[in-house]
């Protein structure tokens, strides 16, 4: 039970982006703040939003 | 414990075929609804843990000794080695749109069974297969995409096809999404004041999450949802207020205009202001929607009213026109085999892959269960009356203007229902009317109100339920337009770039141009649908499936391509079966729509009839219209032939042995990536 949870919670976060937030943070060995969100969030969406949304 | 094995798939395999037989035996009565559940479950698991496994071991030799592009190029945002389940989420939120919910609410207008049997096994042996491949093989060249592939394993020219036909997809799709919205919410204020309020609760989030709590997503959709939920409460008040109503009552044409400037300034207005915590809002919906119909149809198992077949397998439906070959298998596209899929799967999935053996689970796995969400739609909109079903889903065009003309002409069809039946219904989830609510999207929330009430709360509880269910598409299909519109401009931009010989960056001067002429184009399309006599949804929604189905071509085509350089002739037929099929369909389909005598189908005939009558502006403007679609038609059906052509050029050169056959994977690299890592 534990481990589907885990597995749903790790699906939400994928899917908002807070997993690639945590591992950008990790990646460039840098604290969260506001202006490190905004900085990722930005690259993020711009890849995210150039690429087709299905139908 | 092999005896085990094969006993329970032999079971399993029994269940399926007595069930599929069940279905398909069983015409002239009534049948659960668990019947279409169970034999689409049980053909799901025989296909996926048999032909799936076939595919993987034989065809592919999918090997989790070799490094995947997240473990090789792993860099912490792109390519990251992740856990396969949250993949297999993350791959089925983005393959899952509005296509396999409207498709086969359209198509039950031929009855329940050819649209069940060809999801089922269109899902099994045509699309899962594809998205597979493409995953496969995107994987094996550094997560390049579908349109990188093309080039390189066929041509330059099928590239530069896949990227001009990805472009015509996306104006037809926004535009008939768009018209599905517009029909859904005419002359309904609680339904339009609910998707309104979605506007500023969206601005609200990105600023929340922007300035207030930044990172916290989940949290900020938690709130969103809560608000969204409100806003269905506020739009009953609103609906029932005598200031308020009139205000939030529009028609088809106002209604077409609002969403075209809600897609121009989605596309122009900051991404992470507006267009991003409506993506993450929506896919959330989605998801939980999604899961509530599957609960709710395995709780109130309800029967299906509409029968196996009715008498519009000739071709005279009033949905749409044609009959079930081919057009059964246009109109459900996604549910099937979606060529649109195949872009995802060469997108940011493969990136995400951590063991080879994970594209099985994530390739096929997630499109049997896109095919179940289908499933589930074609139920939610069988369990309706057909009378009510035919009464919500016909144009006045068809019918009859006025409801007591629809009645009369929908009874005379044996499928008995009254002006008292239809007002009753629209009073009890709080519309003023439900007659020529074309699009699918007005009879699907129907049903799926119908399901949830059963399941509990009953006839008090619909009106909220029928709201909800109309929230959940329109702010999902709303969220594709405002992304499609976007990604469309940089479509352009890419185009323009390329005839330019250029890769500078628009400045806002482009940005607000390229936005205009996406907007244009799709904006076009569906004031068109909202002009149409005949609905719109009768023109548009197969334009869109033939478009989405000759993409699937082109995806098989370099899925092709990739085995018969892999392994000669051998295991070509897997993913060419489902190529030759869908190729006779799509091309029978579009020349019986460009060509056919008949007006109400083929569009040159309908501009031939209207040339005929009385000219004035707006029948000057159908005519036009329907020369137009003709024309969109045929370059469509042009693109595809030039790639397929391209491709037998390259099959039969590696046959002949006359060309090489270069496989263009990524050189083996051993995976040190630990199970525990993920």
């Amino acid at each position: 039970m534990r481990r589907l949870v885990a597995i749903v919670m790790g699906i939400l976060r994928e899917i908002a982006d807070e997993n690639a937030y945590a591992r950008h943070l990790a990646a460039h060995s840098r604290p969260h703040s506001a202006e490190e969100w905004r900085r990722f969030s930005e690259e993020r969406l711009r890849a995210k939003f150039a690429r087709a949304k299905c139908c | 414990m092999k005896v085990l094995g094969y006993v329970f798939w032999a079971a399993v395999a029994a269940t399926a075929a007595v069930c599929l037989g069940g279905i398909a035996i069983l015409h002239g009565e009534h049948i659960n609804s668990m019947w279409l559940v169970l034999a689409a479950a049980c053909t799901y698991a025989i296909g996926y843990r048999f032909y799936a496994a076939f595919i993987s071991a034989r065809v592919m030799a999918l090997n989790d000794k070799r490094a995947t592009p997240a473990e090789r190029l792993r860099n912490g945002h792109d390519f990251e080695p992740t856990n396969k389940w949250i993949v297999f989420g993350h791959h089925f939120a983005a393959i899952a749109g509005p296509g396999p919910l409207v498709g086969p609410v359209l198509a039950a207008q031929f009855g329940y069974l050819p649209g069940t049997l060809w999801i089922i096994i269109g899902a099994v042996l045509g699309g899962a297969v594809q998205d597979f491949v493409v995953l496969f093989a995107s994987m094996r060249r550094d997560g390049k995409s579908l349109g990188q592939m093309a080039r390189e394993e066929i041509g330059k020219v099928g590239g530069f096809i896949a990227l001009v036909t990805v472009l015509i997809i996306m104006v037809i799709l926004l535009a008939v999404v768009g018209l599905v919205v517009v029909n859904a919410l005419k002359g309904s204020p609680w339904g339009t004041f609910t998707i309104a309020a979605t506007m500023p609760i969206a601005l609200f989030m990105g600023l929340y999450l922007r300035y207030m709590r930044p990172g916290k997503v989940l949290e900020c959709s938690a709130i969103g949802f809560v608000l969204v939920i409100a806003s269905i409460f506020g739009g009953r008040a609103v609906g029932e207020s005598a200031a308020w109503a009139p205000v939030f009552t529009l028609g088809a044409m106002a209604l077409a205009i609002a969403v075209i400037v809600y897609g121009y300034l989605a596309s122009v207005l900051p991404v992470w202001l507006f267009l991003a915590p409506r993506d993450y809002l929506s896919t959330f919906v989605k998801l939980g929607v999604v899961l509530m119909l599957g609960v709710g149809i395995l709780f109130a198992r309800p029967e299906l009213q509409l029968p196996a077949f009715t008498r519009f397998v000739d071709g005279t439906g009033p949905i749409f026109a044609g009959k079930i070959f081919p057009f059964c298998f246009i109109t459900i596209a996604c549910g099937a085999i979606s060529g649109f899929h195949s872009l995802i799967s060469s997108g940011t999935t493969p990136k995400m892959i951590a063991k080879e053996t994970h594209a099985w689970p994530v390739g096929y796995g997630s499109m049997l269960l896109e095919s179940f969400v289908a499933i589930m739609a074609m139920i939610a909109a069988c369990v309706l009356q057909p009378g009510v079903y035919f009464a919500v889903n016909s144009p006045a065009g068809v019918v009859g203007a006025t409801p007591a003309a629809a009645v009369a002409t929908i009874s005379s069809w044996g499928f008995p229902v009254t002006t008292a039946d239809m007002a009753t219904l629209a009073q009890n989830v709080g519309e003023q009317t439900l007659f020529y609510r074309t699009g699918g999207a007005p009879s699907l929330a129907l049903g799926m109100a119908h399901i949830f009430a059963k399941s509990g709360g009953g006839a008090a509880v619909i009106g909220f339920w029928y709201h909800f269910a109309i929230m959940f598409e329109a702010l999902f299909i709303l969220t594709i337009i405002a992304a499609g519109t976007r990604v469309g401009r940089f479509m352009i931009e890419d185009l323009i770039g390329r005839a330019a010989g250029s890769e500078k960056k628009s400045g806002w001067t482009g940005v607000l141009v390229t936005s205009a002429a996406i907007v244009a184009a799709w904006g076009y399309f569906l004031i068109q649908g909202v002009r149409d006599p005949l609905g719109g949804i009768n023109s548009l929604w197969p334009l869109f499936g033939i478009a989405n189905q000759l993409l699937a071509g082109i995806a098989l085509c370099v899925a092709t391509t990739i085995i018969l350089k892999m392994h000669g002739a051998r295991y070509m037929w897997i993913t060419c079966v489902p190529l030759v099929w869908l190729v006779t369909v799509t091309f029978t389909a579009a020349w019986q729509k460009i060509f056919s005598p008949l007006p109400s189908l083929g569009f040159l005939a309908q501009a031939d009839k209207l040339a005929q009558g009385p000219q004035t502006p707006a029948v000057e403007t159908l005519i036009f219209n329907a020369r137009l679609d003709a024309v969109v038609c045929g370059i469509l059906m042009v693109l595809v032939a030039i790639v397929l052509a391209d491709s037998l050029r390259v099959w039969v050169g590696i046959l002949r042995g006359t060309r090489e056959a270069e496989i263009r994977e990524a050189p083996f690299v051993l995976s040190r990536l630990q199970a525990e890592e993920l």
